[in-house]
């Protein structure tokens, strides 16, 4: 890990030079419609960074982010159409509800363990689908809301689809910056232990039970806060945005960047967002292709496109770093 | 009193369908340590390969479905060696199943470009209704609920009594003393998969004239899961038991809603979850956490 060490200041360089060219550069070279699917590709993100901290540092995997997501975009549609709480507060509020939601789940679903999880989430976004939509009061049903009011902070409002790349970016560099800072504190050592070895995390008296609720409640809320920003960027929002598929592409997002990569994950998210752009021809066999690249990714690249980057560089060092003993035994 | 009881038919088959994607399921898992996400995937894989003999092909009852269980039979060969087989030793646990989803998006798209996405159907295999007063009910309920019991019947006989039973659950305890004792590993599993697949294909032949034949056949699987934890994963009494709750729930709760129906479905399997999260008869290899 030595070479690792002196790089310990180069590469946070080399992310905020990446960012800051991306950030200048994007809205400068992208079409309209580009950026805004440059736009949803950012809001991905920021819900996928939960998936990061639950499955990437804690080995819990959730299937409930889009449903999570759905359920802070119809609060924040709640609160600024029907309550007329101004759009800024109604997206921390919503943000909030949906946290709060996931603590109550989270203290409910995490009493179970591994695979078991996994289908009690399932079973959530099953559930959450179902009163999304025919809940007509909450949703709209299959119609959705309309006319969500914009983004406005006092006189302000992001106006166009390169003003929201702007403030999309800016959140999602601070979540990101959250998530990075969460991965070196005592919690993220604490999820990583959990995943690592949970009895043994739990004989260096790791409170597993409420880490684990803690890391469910922050993904919550990141999925909270990405779809609250989705009502307010698209002013509509119905349940066909927030289904068990979603979730499954946020999952590849996490995935193909490699799922112990903050990083990682938005090279993922920005991947899996401009695919069926790129490959527009061959849009009908989209689902087919990513079901291929997901067997293709597991077999060959387990750790994503991070974990190639990481064994180059390892062996450009002529030191093979072994990846395998750090992550693994989370189930 | 007569809709009770159609409502316990009903919810009997769909509970016995439910049951053997559940004993697919946990015979898979007991075996290899999977989930299988691409269980209902696999059900409906067999139904439209019911529609291919019977309908599109129009061979006659016996050969399409001796044909179709062959057909089966090599596909669950062949999603093992696609699916299984390349990641059972990967660096990470997840990897099997994160498989498995990936061959449940290529089978649907599959199907949908094989068979185009219009839902397709086939004819009952047994015609006419029984009627009880008012009451009338599709004979096909009664054949599925007999092939049902029939293929449930055959995996416990199997497991308790013959041979390969016992080198299936031998695989499953221990691998490595599995093999020290000469149990042909690779061959046990694939027999798993051949007869999961098969097991599985078949409740896709007899549903199919029941429901049309779409790609979200497949959204079945989500009770099979919901039955097999309620039993208790890794048991194969606790998946047919479970399941049939699950039926029997899903069924009777048409008094009450039609919309919220799998909503009720899932809430009871989260309350027995938060109750008893081992399920009703616990699991017998602990899920190593």
């Amino acid at each position: 890990m030595r070479a690792f060490r002196s790089s310990r200041l180069a590469r946070p360089l080399a992310l905020i030079v990446l960012a800051i060219a991306f950030i200048v550069g994007m809205p400068r070279i992208s079409s309209v419609y580009n950026i805004m699917v440059m736009d949803s590709a950012i809001l991905y993100f920021i819900a996928s960074l939960g998936i990061s901290i639950l499955l990437g540092m804690g080995g819990q995997l959730s299937f409930a982010t889009a449903s999570l997501m759905g359920f802070g975009a119809f609060m924040s549609a709640l609160y600024s159409k029907n309550l007329g709480v101004p759009s800024a507060l109604a997206i921390a509020l919503a943000t909030l509800s949906t946290a709060a939601l996931a603590l109550f789940l989270g203290l409910a679903l995490l009493r179970l363990r591994g695979a078991y999880f996994t289908f009690a989430t399932i079973s959530f976004a099953y559930i959450a689908t179902s009163i999304y939509n025919n809940y007509k009061p909450f949703t709209g049903g299959a119609d959705g809301v309309i006319n969500i009011p914009t983004l406005t902070i006092g006189q302000w409002s992001p106006g166009d689809l390169y003003g929201w790349f702007y403030v999309l970016m800016a959140v999602a560099v601070a979540c990101f910056l959250l998530v990075e800072r969460i991965r070196g504190s005592y919690f993220g050592r604490a999820l990583a232990s959990i995943r690592d070895n949970e009895i043994a995390a739990q004989t260096l008296g790791i409170n597993v039970f409420a880490t684990k609720v803690m890391a469910f409640t922050i993904a919550g809320a990141l999925a909270g806060l990405a779809g609250a920003l989705y009502a307010h960027f698209s002013t509509v929002v119905s349940q066909a945005q927030f289904t068990f598929d979603i979730s499954v592409n946020m999952l590849l997002m996490v995935m193909i960047g490699g799922v112990d990569s903050t990083f990682g994950t938005f090279l993922g998210a920005i991947l899996i967002t401009m695919l069926p752009e790129w490959l527009r021809p061959l849009r009908n066999y989209m689902r087919l292709i990513y079901g291929v690249g997901i067997i293709l990714l597991m077999v060959f690249m387990p750790y994503g496109l991070t974990g190639i980057l990481r064994s180059a560089l390892g062996k450009v060092r002529g030191k093979a770093l072994s990846r395998k003993s750090d992550l693994q035994g989370g189930t | 009193m007569q809709t009770f009881l159609q409502l316990s038919i009903i919810g009997i088959s769909m509970g016995l369908i439910y049951s053997i994607l559940a004993c697919g399921l946990v015979l898979l898992r007991r075996a290899t340590g999977l989930l299988n996400f691409a269980q209902g995937d696999l059900l409906m894989l067999g139904a439209y390969i019911s529609f291919q003999f019977l309908v599109k092909m129009k061979w006659p009852m016996l050969p399409a479905l001796v044909s179709s269980i062959l057909v089966y039979a090599l596909f669950g060969l062949f999603f093992m060696f696609a699916v299984f087989w390349p990641v059972r030793n990967s660096a990470w646990p997840q990897a099997a199943l994160v498989c498995t989803i990936g061959a449940s998006m290529i089978l649907q798209e599959a199907v949908t470009l094989i068979w185009g996405s219009v839902p397709l159907t086939t004819k009952p295999f047994v015609s006419g209704t029984v009627s009880f007063g008012n009451l009338k009910l599709q004979n096909q309920y009664f054949l599925i609920m007999a092939t049902g019991v029939f293929v449930i019947l055959l995996i416990f006989v199997l497991f308790d009594k013959l041979y390969p039973g016992k080198l299936m659950q031998a695989t499953a305890q221990d691998k490595y003393a599995a093999r020290l004792i000469g149990i042909p590993i690779v061959m046990t599993i694939a027999f798993t998969y051949v007869l999961n697949n098969v097991i599985v294909g078949l409740a896709g032949y007899m549903v199919a004239p029941v429901f049309i034949i779409t790609g979200s056949l497949s959204s079945l699987q989500y009770k099979a899961f919901a039955g097999a934890i309620i039993g208790g994963f890794g048991d194969l009494r606790g998946a047919v038991l479970g399941s049939l709750i699950v039926g029997l729930v899903e069924s009777y709760s048409t008094y009450v809603t039609t919309i919220y129906k799998d909503a009720i479905v899932f809430l009871v399997l989260i309350l027995v979850l938060i109750v008893r999260p081992q399920g009703i008869f616990g699991e017998k290899i602990a899920d190593k956490a």
